[in-house]
């Protein structure tokens, strides 16, 4: 009987195989040869518009090209420093929302409407929608901060290497919070209501209870959410290309335009292939990290 | 039965064969691309229909390409990087010219015979690499200086005339902005730098390929600029996100006194129903300081045939005709481009053809000064437009900014392969 047990799995475990195989094709041709295929590019000196030099093999050359470039360094500092500081805030933006929807009875089905309306918008409309409303010319927030006094006459947010960050930040930030708000919000309703009844009971205030019961078993949420926006954030692209296009100079240039700009523009594949190549570790590395870190959370609560 | 039905497919095919094989050696196809936007494209199609007439058994097929110039660029590099046979007859922007002949990728065309002593000089300089003429100009366009003549008797003579005369005009509250000019990252502020290391004595590139951009004028130049921004306020710090169209806008409001931009600009800016300035400007070269000498950019078009066409000489027939006088007044007439043929400049024709009067054009004609000629002048100009935005957005001084971008673009040289080790930093 165990023998006739021990051939039904086996049939199994090969039929799961066989079931499993289509999906691992498709990672296979759709993931991880193009990112071999790159991997590979990038140890290559291989200049579309120079053909007379050829495609030699140059080794790790265009990584240290890359390390000795100050625009590709400061394109990683700014990328890292865009997520570090716009994550947290659409966090805990997000959660606010969440906790609006969550609660609020009456309007409900209005609140989530308004609340999701920026996700449901395209990227790059969204972006020139924001470029338009810092415009020094015409754009409503450049107007209204002139007739209060803030900013002076000739103020002009796009020609200033710090300022050019703050109508980047709010398009994504704006573009984004709903997508955290959504994730969030499933979290809260799987938390039990009567956990927060019996606390009620005890004399718990809200905040006590957002503490110690709603932070904590949200918590498989939010580092998912987290995760989530810090791969979106360490890739960012279409808002600074639309947006400031880089600028001024290159003061809000991502690692991800200028790998684009290398690649699409200046049509040096090697090179560029080597920054996409170094976009991808970086967004591996955090996933890795994160999951090493907080991830065994998720799972541990299980064991 | 089965016998006489394979005589039938047989006989189908024959016959099939026949024709198509027939049609192929009658109807020779070539097939050109450029840009092709409104009436452009009308215009073109025109002239492909007429060329197609005088040449009975050939057809000429448009390829309409993207009117963005980066996209069009990346379109052609992929298609004749792939070897690809067409497009037989290639629109090269100016500036992509030394690039494709330096890959090879377009012929030479000095076997032919073309009356090379009739075009505009600045712009066959740009048409050769290595001494080879690969292209033809087709049409040029000029940066200029358009001003006010209800703000000012005569256009200034010097850039410290054009200086004092706009921040007077501001100061009087006459006008809003001095100058205005496009200052955002992009292809335009090469255009107006270049301009201004003219008036100032100063390049990019001397006549060996030298890299002389961090040298003493160029260095006053870009100072000039910064200071026309910043310490004398006469023209508005948000430039350094216009384009030309921006630039337009705002000259065309009234709100500025002089602005550098393309002749395109003076057809839209004498409509009087929508233009307030119609009929109070008019346009100048860009002024120079004593030591440097007036300067337009050199824009505009050229023709090239593909180096793998399949029929190089009727390429080439499409060529000559295209950039024959004929062809060029017409384009003059219905599109605003400007000639590429200097004798055109003394007709009558040309001269009714055109919104802007033509002894003003002339001028600029001497002026006119190509962007550096090399085949990596898309980085060259790259690293430049990256350098100078940082200058003028006051995140390093001209002089900081212009160092790096010499080293970069020599090291860029040495890479290429187009400058020996000892030109590097």
């Amino acid at each position: 009987m165990s023998r006739h047990v021990a051939a039904i799995e086996q049939e199994e475990r090969l039929l799961a195989r066989w079931l499993v195989a289509p999906a691992l094709l498709f990672i296979l041709v759709g993931s991880l040869v193009p990112i071999a295929a790159t991997g590979w590019e990038a140890l290559h000196g291989h200049d579309l518009r120079l053909p007379w030099l050829g495609r030699p093999f140059v080794g790790v050359a265009n990584f240290v090209e890359a390390i000795q470039d100050p625009r590709f360094t400061s394109a990683l500092l700014h990328t890292v420093t865009f997520a570090v500081v716009t994550v947290p805030l659409e966090i805990a933006l997000g959660l606010a929302l969440a906790l609006i929807m969550h609660t609020a009875h009456r309007g409900r089905a209005l609140i989530r409407l308004a609340t999701l309306l920026p996700w449901a918008i395209p990227t790059v409309v969204a972006a020139l929608v924001w470029r338009f409303m810092f415009d020094a010319q015409a754009g409503i927030v450049t107007a209204l901060l002139r007739t209060l006094d803030v900013v002076g006459e000739s103020f002009d947010w796009f020609v200033h290497p710090l300022a050019a960050w703050v109508p980047i930040g709010a398009a994504d930030i704006w573009k984004t919070t709903p997508f955290v708000a959504i994730l969030l919000l499933a979290g809260l309703q799987t938390i039990d209501p009567a956990l927060h009844e019996a606390a009620r009971m005890d004399g718990a205030g809200g905040v006590r209870r957002l503490v110690t019961i709603t932070l904590p078993l949200l918590r498989p949420a939010l580092v998912v959410a987290a995760a989530f926006r810090m791969l979106d954030a360490l890739r960012m692209f279409d808002v600074a290309y639309v947006v400031t296009g880089g600028g001024p100079g290159t003061a809000t240039e991502p690692l991800s335009l200028y790998a684009f700009i290398v690649l699409m523009q200046r049509l040096r594949f090697g090179y560029g292939s080597a920054l996409s190549v170094t976009v991808f570790l970086l967004t591996f590395a955090f996933a890795l990290m994160w999951v090493r870190a907080l991830g065994r959370s998720l799972v541990g609560d299980r064991t | 039965m089965s016998c006489s039905l394979r005589l039938c497919v047989v006989l189908v095919l024959v016959t099939v064969c026949s024709t198509s094989c027939g049609e192929r050696a009658l109807v020779t196809r070539l097939t050109f691309s450029g840009s092709a936007l409104g009436p452009e494209a009308e215009l073109v199609q025109r002239q492909l229909v007429r060329f197609g007439e005088r040449h009975p058994g050939v057809e000429v097929e448009l390829r309409v390409t993207p009117d963005a110039a980066d996209q069009r660029h990346q379109l052609y590099v992929q298609w004749l990087n792939a070897r690809a046979p067409d497009p037989d007859v290639l629109q090269l922007d100016i500036i992509w010219t030394a690039e494709f002949a330096g890959a090879g990728w377009i012929l030479p065309l000095d076997a032919f015979a073309l009356d090379v002593d009739d075009f505009v000089p600045a712009a066959l300089a740009a048409s050769r690499w290595r001494g080879a003429l690969y292209a033809v100009p087709w049409f040029i366009d000029l940066g200029l200086l358009y001003w006010r003549t209800d703000l000012l008797p005569s256009p200034p003579r010097t850039l410290s005339e054009l200086r004092e005369a706009a921040r007077r005009l501001q100061e009087t509250g006459r006008t809003r902005f001095g100058l205005v000019w496009q200052g955002a990252r992009y292809e335009g502020l090469t255009t107006v730098f270049l301009e201004h290391l003219g008036a100032f004595g100063g390049g990019i590139l001397d006549a060996q390929g030298h890299v002389i951009v961090d040298e003493p004028a160029a260095i006053r130049a870009l100072t000039f600029m910064c200071d026309a921004l910043g310490r004398d306020g006469f023209v508005p710090l948000s430039v350094l996100t216009w384009q030309e169209e921006q630039t337009r806008f705002a000259f065309q409001n009234g709100d500025a006194a002089f602005m550098r931009n393309w002749p395109y600009a003076s057809g839209l800016m004498q409509d009087r129903a929508r233009s307030p300035v119609a009929d109070r400007f008019a346009v100048a070269p860009f002024p120079a300081e004593d030591e440097g000498r007036p300067t337009a950019a050199l824009g505009g078009a050229q023709l090239a045939v593909n180096a793998r066409s399949a029929n190089p000489a009727l390429a080439w027939a499409l060529v000559r005709f295209l950039v024959a006088p004929e062809q060029m007044l017409e384009r003059a007439q219905l599109v605003t481009q400007l000639p590429s043929r200097r004798s055109l400049y003394d007709t009558n024709a040309l001269a009714q053809a055109l919104p802007i009067p033509i002894e003003q054009i002339t001028q600029l004609l001497d002026a006119a000064v190509p962007r550096p000629v090399t085949p990596v002048y898309s980085e060259l100009s790259e690293i430049l437009q990256v350098r100078l935005h940082r200058a003028l957005s006051g995140q390093q001084t001209p002089a900081a900014a212009l160092r790096e971008a010499a080293r970069e673009i020599r090291t860029l040289l040495v890479r290429s392969g187009l400058a020996s080790e000892e030109q590097a930093p």
